[in-house]
């Protein structure tokens, strides 16, 4: 490994973000903490991105790596050790004196400080940890701190750490432990899981010692007798264990309820088996602690996340959100982000993608991830053995509503919270807002224009007081290909190959529409 | 038709509601419009409104405790908006306001209920964009100065926001659009300069070094982006061209 030495603030800036940039998660959302005599920064719960980079990335946080060295070869890193780059390290001054600078120019929110691993995960950990109590007790900083929890690294540590950031993430990075073993030979699922259990833990004794934690659906009797509950790393593990066999992870949990539960809230307003849809607050409970006084420490009040890649093994999107779901009920998730796997190493474990990361792919991530989070859909409603993967030219929830027609129209002035989600076309907001104006009077269409709906995808499955807004009711296939061609104006994407796939994709659908009837999946 | 026309300030407009609904004349038959900012029309009558503190004070207090904050809120941020309607609407949001009570701002079904809630959040929205793209440059004595363009008047909004986060530092934000000043000199009181004083508080930004953690910036802007999955067309979406001249970092051009 080539260690520089000398380098300049500058040099090592640029070869520390080079080498921090493809962990996706860059938000500082989840901690909400005013400001403080005498020290510099606040945080606004719902975060604040101060640029984009030419990727059309949110710029949030000082995004960096303490340092590029590493004594592990996961393949799919540029950090790896067998990699011939340059190899160097911040001083925690260096670090202190970034973040604050940084910050008083409102470049940044705060901080997201990882690492490879030096010499020992418990080395590294230390090193993290004396880099953020310089930031918090000598340089006095307020904002907001996300930082790695290195796993392998002695729980003290974390612990320590956990009581000056506002969020930790451990990547499980492969949603299988099979990827993992070919990928991340180092690495372990039990190795991954330890540290995320144990923020998961130390995140709810925080709520319970606050008072927080029924108010956030969470019970602790779950949680403190620790043989009462399933024991998520071999829920997971088992799921893996089924992969060669194309069986998803944890198709246990959609066939008998008991074991899909989940361990640490209580749904009990789920008769389907769907979690409760809360208006505006994630269903699975709302792990950290969120508000906080800037006067006392909190362990990691913003919550833990965790990031996936797409695409770099072979798993299929049912197995990535059934994965994504045990993490969310059983580790207490905040988030989990999807990254779309860049073939930054040439290796011949790893897949070529000749056409570029598997963008499609983690944006329909995302939007399921959404719907289970936020609209009280359960993985296995989206997807299932038979069509394991997202439609890529329909949104998964469109998608979702044309697969089950027979559940609309939904009549908007009668309809509940819950199945309003359901609607494509209506959001969390519209859908709260319709809840709120319906008490004072009937709504019509063009009200639901001034509450935000989008009229253009909803029409097909509302009434109001009784009527369609189009006298005729259209069959499947004409409904898909009106909402099809509003997909295509929304997509994120600017790229003409998915373009032309999608224009390739109409020719097939106009052939195929007369003969069979249904079924978008390509 | 009688038409008072006031002064294009939270407080002008507050005046302008205050002196429309004592007039008693019956709402079909009143309106509000900014001085300068209306067209002559035969048959209406147009009065002047006096803007005065007290009348001001007392129609915020009425807005607060008989409708709620919510709505408060509403109408100060509508107050800030640049179109040129904005008197009109507020009091026509008032008037169901009063009407109906605190749930007026769950009514977005009724008109002009739906048109103060859009300027409102146009409003909040320059704000958050602000709070996001404003960058601070450095001036002798470890001042902060910003330069910012916002289509509304959001100084305002700014102002305790950036108070509370950096209460230790002293800093000015300059509205060159509407060639106001915010100025924080430690310990959370901030002031609002307008006229000659602005002016002066602008004059400093010819001092500013753009200095090294500009550079600093630059390198980690460039670095952070993924080149495997550049999308100019998405960075524009969510950070529109007319915030980037304001900014430090240098967007590339392709
Ligand atoms: S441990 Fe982390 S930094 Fe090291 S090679 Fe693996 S992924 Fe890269």
């Amino acid at each position: 490994m080539l260690i520089q030495e000398g380098l300049s603030l500058e040099e090592k800036l640029k070869i520390l973000t080079d080498a921090a940039r493809y962990d996706v998660s860059c938000t500082s959302s989840g901690v909400g903490r005013r400001g403080k005599d005498g020290f510099l920064g606040n945080s606004r719960t719902d975060g604040i991105c101060h640029s984009f980079s030419a990727d059309g990335r949110c710029i949030s946080l000082l995004k960096i790596l303490l340092t590029n060295q590493c004594i592990y070869d996961c393949r799919y890193c540029v950090n790896r050790r067998s990699n011939d780059t340059l190899r160097t390290a911040f001083t925690p001054e260096e670090i202190g004196t970034l973040t604050m600078e940084f910050y008083r120019r409102n470049y940044i929110e705060g901080l997201f400080l990882s690492s490879g691993v030096l010499d020992t995960p418990d080395y590294t950990m230390e090193q993290i940890y004396r880099a953020l109590l310089l930031l918090r007790r000598e340089y006095r900083f307020n904002g907001y701190i996300h930082v790695k929890a290195i796993p392998g690294a002695d729980p003290a540590l974390i612990e320590m750490t956990g009581y000056l950031a506002d969020r930790m993430s451990v990547n499980l990075e492969l949603p299988t432990a099979g990827g993992l073993r070919t990928l991340a030979p180092a690495k372990t699922r039990e190795k991954i899981l330890k540290p995320m259990r144990q923020i998961q833990l130390g995140i709810a004794r925080q709520l319970e010692r606050e008072g927080r934690l029924e108010s956030r659906g969470i019970r602790m009797d779950s949680i403190g007798r620790e043989p009462s509950l399933p024991d998520p790393a071999s829920a997971l593990e088992e799921g893996s264990g089924h992969l060669k066999t194309g069986r998803p992870v944890l198709a246990e949990g959609s066939k008998s309820p008991e074991k899909g539960r989940p361990a640490l809230m209580d749904d009990g307003g789920s008769r389907e088996g769907r979690p409760r849809a809360i208006p505006g607050k994630s269903v699975y409970g709302n792990f950290g602690l969120g508000r906080v006084s800037a006067y006392r420490p909190y362990f990691v009040p913003a919550g833990q996340s965790t990031q996936l890649i797409v695409g770099a093994t072979p798993e299929s999107d049912y197995q990535m959100m059934a994965v994504a779901e045990a993490l969310y009920r059983n580790f207490g998730l905040k988030r989990v982000f999807y990254s779309a796997f860049v073939r930054v190493n040439d290796d011949s474990l790893l897949p070529e993608l000749p056409g570029g990361p598997p963008l499609l792919r983690e944006h329909r991530l995302y939007q399921a991830d959404w719907l289970m989070r936020y609209y009280g859909f359960a993985a296995s409603e989206l997807l299932d053995e038979a069509r394991p993967n997202f439609n890529l030219f329909l949104d998964p929830k469109c998608d979702w509503a044309l697969r089950h027609l027979e559940q609309f129209p939904v009549e908007i002035n009668r309809a509940p919270y819950e199945t309003l989600l359901r609607v494509p076309g209506v959001g969390v907001k519209s859908a709260v807002r319709i809840v709120a104006a319906r008490r004072r009077s009937a709504l019509r269409f063009e009200d639901l224009k001034r509450i935000g709906v989008v009229l253009k995808r909803a029409a097909y499955f509302i009434t109001c007081s009784g009527r369609m807004m189009t006298p005729v009711r259209l069959q499947e296939d004409a409904i898909a290909a009106a909402l099809l061609g509003e997909e295509r104006r929304r997509l994120p994407f600017d790229s003409s190959g998915l373009y032309r796939q999608l224009s390739l994709f109409d020719d097939f659908h106009l052939q195929e529409g007369e003969k069979s009837h249904g079924s978008l999946c390509v | 038709m009688v038409l008072y026309v006031c002064e294009d300030s939270t407080e002008g407009i507050l005046c302008g509601v205050y002196d429309a609904w004592a007039s008693r004349l019956g709402h079909d038959r009143v309106g509000l419009a900014l001085a300068g900012a209306y067209n002559y029309e035969m048959f209406t009558e147009y009065r002047p409104v006096l803007t005065d503190r007290a009348k001001a004070q007392k129609v915020e207090r009425a807005v607060r405790g008989k409708i709620s904050e919510r709505a408060w809120r509403w109408v100060y941020r509508a107050t800030l908006s640049r179109e040129k309607e904005k008197a009109d609407a507020v009091y026509r949001f008032l008037i169901h306001g009063f009407h109906i009570g605190e749930a007026v701002t769950q009514c977005l079904q009724i008109p002009q209920v739906h048109a103060l809630f859009a300027l409102n959040r146009a409003v909040a929205c320059e704000a958050h964009h602000q709070k996001e793209f404003l960058r601070f440059s450095q001036l002798p004595d470890r001042v902060l100065f910003a330069r910012i363009g916002p289509k509304h008047d959001v100084t305002p909004l700014l102002m305790p926001y950036f108070c509370d986060r950096m209460p230790s530092e002293r800093f000015v934000i300059w509205d060159a659009g509407h060639e106001r000043a915010g100025v924080h000199v430690k310990g959370g009181l901030w002031y609002l300069l307008a006229g000659r004083e602005a002016a002066r508080a602008a004059a400093l930004e010819k001092e500013t070094d753009a200095g090294r953690y500009a550079l600093l910036w630059q390198i980690f802007f460039d670095s952070v982006a993924i080149p495997e999955r550049k999308n100019e067309a998405c960075q524009r979406t969510h950070l529109p061209l007319r915030y980037r001249p304001y900014m430090t970092e240098r967007f590339s051009r392709s």
